[in-house]
């Protein structure tokens, strides 16, 4: 599990005639790797039978646990975000109406598939609070780069209203607090997440500054119904959207085809200064809240090119942020995997 | 579903005797297509279309100078001359799936709604006709769509369950679509669901029997060259 990673470097230590050869061998090049993940990210109840379940984060904590890799990295600890962070996002008004929503003891809010509980208003703030914190570490030197097990999830969520079980938009509030507290230009948005991330596209429709790819099951056929190939920004932002549709049934052909056909051209010319992951692992064949086929060796191609991506054009700064993936069979193996990519220990 | 509440209203009209320039000028500047042209009293009598305007235009291989001397004699005329009379119309109480065969049969872009005594009302073109439908099948809301094939033996009885299983699983459906010659001998449902959460109804609709359809398998096999029967 621990793999002992040895570098030589050939140093031409002589002149002329006689040269020395001298090999020395390099500290171990396993990144230093975050892990945010909070118990009380379990609080956040959606009701039986829901598929975002906290089991899920459950699972994933266990089997990190269990295989050892929770050792190899460093944990993060997340507090709740700062209103006026998530006031980059979404406006007061609907930050109001998730908070009386929860308060009053509904058990969903604004439509049955983002069920909530007292605590979810609490658990969202969490959750933005767990990437913020992710992203600190990473600015500051202290980490190369970190995965984020949060719930609830957050590509869905527009500026004013929650979908699809998510409720504030974690990654599109990371690339605003980037910009504004630590000054970055250029962030680049990667969601894998089998679901456009409709509400992540729509902040950024109109904003050059944040690039937003996404591969996702085709919008004919699955939800939320948006991501067209079409869809590539509007106005000053025209160019900085690109979407892949995957029609459903279709694998690991398909998903390498239109990575490296759409995603690395337009990241390399793009050039953000960090990247930020939508990483949701329900295209898995196995996960059925999809109807793509995408296998365990296809999620480790697209994590190993999301890796060279991070390399050549962010410096290695990236931050990944769970969103979907709902098989608890094959989930917790599909994290450890893209973490090992993160951590480079493939 | 019906025309009178996806029609547009507010109408610019013209009288039979308004010249094609300024008519021209209008729908340019207010960006439309179709105008109606009524008598004083607000009656409909007949319909200028911009393909009407280009029709009525000189060559544009014409000389420049013989092009403006055509051109300003042209734009005189009234458009009485080159309108539709007694155009194809539609009532407001038809219904929009009424208007779409019309559409279809007529081939016509626009009908101008009137009433019993031919006033005009409103009028739908294409475009207002393409908005009605996604709105009534619902697919501008976010969801999911399932294909699922179901044998034409045994179909009576089989959209109940489909639409119970929906129903237990407290999903809202948008819309629901039939395909009633599907392959051989087989029917296709098409229900809409406005919802992410769909693992549920699928993993239910497959312990019951139904088959859902791969739609890139589906076109895949349908590529084969059909051999002779």
């Amino acid at each position: 599990m621990h793999c002992d990673r040895v570098q030589v470097q050939i140093r031409d230590v002589g002149l002329g005639r006689s040269r020395k050869i001298v090999i020395e061998k390099q500290e171990n090049l396993m990144k230093r790797t975050g892990f945010v993940y909070d118990e009380r990210y379990l609080l956040h109840d959606t009701g039986i039978y829901h598929p975002e379940s906290p089991e899920r984060l459950k699972t994933i904590f266990k089997w990190l646990e269990d295989s050892g890799m929770l050792s190899q990295l460093t944990r993060i600890e997340a507090t709740k975000a700062n209103q006026r962070w998530i006031e980059t996002v979404h406006n007061i008004h609907y930050i109001m109406r998730f908070d009386e929503a929860c308060i009053s003891g509904l058990n969903e809010f604004e439509h049955p598939d983002n069920g909530i509980c007292r605590d979810s208003y609490d658990t969202a703030f969490l959750a933005v609070g767990g990437v913020l914190k992710a992203i600190d570490a990473v600015m500051k030197g202290e980490i190369d780069n970190a995965f984020c097990a949060v719930r609830p999830p957050g590509h869905h969520a527009e500026a004013d209203k929650p979908m699809g079980f998510c409720y504030f938009n974690n990654v599109a509030i990371g690339a605003r607090y980037l910009q504004k507290e630590y000054g970055i230009e250029r962030v680049g948005i990667i969601d894998f997440d089998v679901h456009h991330g409709n509400g992540t596209q729509h902040i950024f429709d109109r904003d050059p500054s944040v690039f937003y790819y996404s591969i996702h099951e085709h919008p004919s056929f699955a939800y939320p119904g948006t991501g067209r190939e079409f869809e590539a920004g509007l106005g000053e932002g025209e160019g900085y959207t690109v979407n892949s549709p995957v029609l459903p049934g279709r694998g690991d052909d398909e998903y390498k085809r239109l990575i490296m056909q759409d995603l690395v051209p337009a990241f390399k010319k793009f050039n953000p200064e960090f990247i930020l992951l939508s990483a949701g692992f329900d295209a898995h064949e196995s996960d059925m809240m999809s109807g793509t086929n995408l296998s365990t060796e296809g999620y480790d191609f697209i994590s190993e090119v999301i890796m060279n991506l991070v390399n050549r054009c962010s410096g290695g700064r990236v931050v990944s942020v769970l969103e979907g993936g709902y098989n608890l069979d094959i989930l917790p193996l599909l994290v450890e995997n893209h973490i090992r990519f993160l951590a480079d220990l493939k | 579903m019906f025309v009178s509440e996806r029609m547009a209203k507010n109408l610019i009209t013209a009288g039979p005797d308004m010249t094609i320039f300024e008519a021209k000028t209008i729908m340019a500047e207010k960006g439309f297509r179709h105008l109606p042209i009524v008598d004083s009293a607000g009656k409909l009598i007949g319909i200028v279309s911009d393909r009407d305007i280009r029709a009525a235009m000189p060559s544009t291989l014409l000389k420049k100078a013989d092009y403006e001397i055509t051109l300003a004699k042209i734009m005189n005329f009234p458009v009485e001359d080159i309108m539709t009379k007694d155009p194809l119309t539609i009532y407001a109480y038809y219904t929009i799936q009424d208007t779409l065969l019309v559409m279809q049969k007529k081939k016509v872009g626009a009908l101008p709604v009137i009433d019993q005594e031919g006033y005009l009302k409103g009028l739908l073109s294409v475009r207002d006709l393409l908005r009605s439908f996604v709105s009534v099948l619902n697919i501008d809301e976010p969801g999911c769509l399932l294909c699922i094939v179901v044998n034409a033996k045994e179909k009576t009885g089989q959209m109940k369950k489909i639409v119970d299983i929906i129903t237990e699983e407290r999903i809202a459906l948008g819309s629901i679509l039939v395909a009633r010659a599907w392959d051989n001998n087989k029917r296709a449902i098409f229900p809409y669901l406005l919802t992410n959460n769909i693992i549920n109804v699928k993993k239910k609709l497959i312990a019951n029997g139904f088959e859902l359809i791969d739609p890139m398998q589906w076109y895949l096999d349908h590529q084969q060259p059909q051999k002779a029967e």
